[in-house]
């Protein structure tokens, strides 16, 4: 009970720092303008305007949410500790993993007001040029949701231990490896299937294709834009797996985290 | 209250992790209800053995334990407080923010997380308008109150102050020693470092001096200060020489001055000037201060 406490005093303050932070500000506007500037978009091309409009704000979100996962993430606790505020912090009755939950929740959260903010004004833009505002866009901006959840437990890993430049390169590479991995696998497979790669390689490639799909975080489940844009139903259950998907991955990200960050000396 | 024994840490840094032993088996004990000084040059290892107490630093080997418990388990903070050396805090925040942030992370809520923020404010006389400002208009000394503040927001049974003066004017220094014996008159078992000194020895039931990693002296200030034996000044009405001056006598720059190096040094002299009729004007005794005690084993280490 004292722990869950901790951990909302820490998340809410957390939250109060992401939002005076001014990145985050630079962020969320340029999302704003961009998804504004879906409109011009749909305008130019030479696709259906409204599905221009609808996915080209859907990927404004997922980018946009990138963004403050990775460079508003790696600082939090980075910032702590350069600035030796997590001295007096940690001399309280708190463990480091309540430290490093707190941060997590407290990003979430900042992540989870920036894609609100972002879905009303989409659905108001959609309404107001009349693209068809059906709510089955939700599910892709959840599914955003829960991907930028296994990015922020990323990016808060790699800064319990790296430095701030370093931490955004391994968030990076996970971030793009998880939504690589599937498609890597697939090519080495059909490589291996056509013969253009002999034996022994093709079997190493494949299998280091297979680790890499196994170990990264199969990011590019939670890019379902096509689908909802055009209207396609999701497989069953499809949200709920997925979403027990991220929360795993969370809930060991954090673990290791929080194991790394107790471990640390703090000068 | 802390009972360290035998502490062993060293750093390991550069991409090689080079070692460097900071601390070589420090050893001490602080009773409840003692105001306990730490001393030391920079970098002998104060802050060092404070982290450990505080659960910031991990260490390789000794015991360790604060409040009866190992500084490695979360439950050695419930009764503790503790202000880092040049406190950095949430610059984003006001003091009172600031305040009420580590009050609730250390129990307290409503009325009850008020009325401690104004009592701790009063008790560094930090209650004023400053205090609802944001900190990054703050200075040293303000810094420092309100980093002493938060460590005692939740009536901690041990406080463990890391320069506590420091940054601060004569002022600021007379407010926090104040707070101090007002907090260990509480019941308060204070654990302190300081360069200060002369506060040192004015404010501290017991000291320990740390040189190079070791605890060089420990003790009350009157059985350090003692164990390194008390000089005689002495004046006379009428000149020795030099080569009459009995063992253990020396001239102290003058030919009616006399500083005797020890207990038999000064009856030697007492007893060369009642033999030869010469009237002794004045004679008082010096002990070492802590500062030349801690000058003196400095350069012991350094040598």
């Amino acid at each position: 009970m004292q722990t869950l406490k901790h951990i909302g005093i820490i998340a809410l303050n957390t939250f109060r720092e992401s939002i005076r932070d001014k990145i985050l500000y630079n962020i969320v506007f340029l999302a704003i303008a961009l998804t504004l500037f879906s409109i011009v978009l749909g305008e130019w091309s030479v696709f259906d305007r409204a599905y221009v409009i609808k996915s080209t704000t859907l990927s404004v979100m997922s980018l946009s949410g990138l963004l403050i996962s990775i460079f508003v993430g790696i600082s939090l606790v980075q910032k702590e500790i350069q600035r030796r505020t997590v001295l007096t912090l940690l001399s309280k009755p708190i463990s480091r993993a309540s430290f490093i939950v707190g941060k997590y929740f407290g990003l979430l959260a900042v992540v989870a007001v920036h894609l609100a903010i972002l879905t009303i004004i989409y659905y108001l833009m959609l309404a107001v040029t009349g693209a068809d505002p059906t709510l089955s866009l939700l599910t892709a901006i959840y599914l955003i949701f829960c991907e930028m959840a296994v990015v922020i437990a990323v990016a808060l890993l790699f800064s319990s231990f790296s430095s701030t430049v370093l931490s955004a390169l391994f968030t990076l590479g996970v971030y793009f490896a998880g939504h690589l991995s599937n498609q890597l696998l697939e090519q080495v497979r059909f490589a291996s299937r056509m013969g253009e790669m002999g034996g022994t390689s093709s079997a190493l490639f494949e299998k280091a294709a297979v680790v890499i799909h196994a170990v990264f975080p199969g990011l590019y489940r939670y890019n379902v834009t096509s689908y909802v844009v055009h209207g396609v139903a999701l497989p069953d259950m499809y949200l709920f797996w997925n979403s027990v998907y991220a929360l795993g991955y969370v809930g060991v990200f954090l673990a290791i985290a929080s194991w790394w960050f107790s471990r640390r000396d703090f000068l | 209250m802390i009972e360290i024994e035998n502490l062993q840490k060293t750093y390991r840094s550069g991409f090689l992790m080079k070692s460097k032993l900071a601390l070589k088996g420090v050893s001490f004990h602080v009773e409840a209800g003692q105001v306990y000084g730490f001393i030391g040059p920079n970098g002998a290892g104060k802050s060092t053995t404070i982290k450990v107490l505080t659960g910031l630093l991990n260490y390789e080997s000794g015991k360790v334990l604060v409040n009866g418990v190992s500084p490695r388990d979360v439950k050695s903070r419930t009764f503790l407080g503790y202000s880092p050396e040049q406190p950095y805090f949430y610059d984003y925040l006001t003091g009172r923010e600031l305040l009420q942030f580590y009050g609730k992370l250390v129990g307290l809520s409503g009325a009850e997380l008020n009325s401690r923020i104004d009592w701790a404010l009063a008790l560094l006389h930090a209650d004023k308008d400053w205090i609802d400002r944001r900190l990054r208009s703050y200075s040293k000394g303000m810094m420092q109150r309100v980093g002493i503040a938060q460590s005692i927001l939740g009536k901690p049974k041990l406080l463990i102050l890391d320069e506590p003066m420091s940054g601060l004017d004569p002022m600021g220094r007379r407010d926090v020693r104040e707070a101090i014996q007002q907090l260990n008159k509480d019941g308060v078992t204070i654990f302190y470092s300081s360069h200060l000194l002369s506060d040192v020895e004015s404010i501290s039931h017991k000291v320990a001096m740390i040189v190079d990693g070791k605890i060089v002296r420990e003790g009350t200030v009157d059985e350090i200060t003692e164990s390194c034996g008390v000089e005689y000044h002495v004046r006379t009405r009428k000149a020795i020489l030099a080569a009459d001056l009995p063992e253990g006598v020396s001239l102290a720059g003058h030919p009616q001055e006399f500083v005797c190096a020890d207990d038999a040094a000064r009856d030697r002299l007492l007893g060369f000037c009642l033999a030869n009729g010469i009237a002794v004007e004045r004679m008082d005794h010096k002990r070492p201060s802590l500062e030349d005690i801690l000058t003196e084993e400095i350069a012991r280490a350094d040598a």
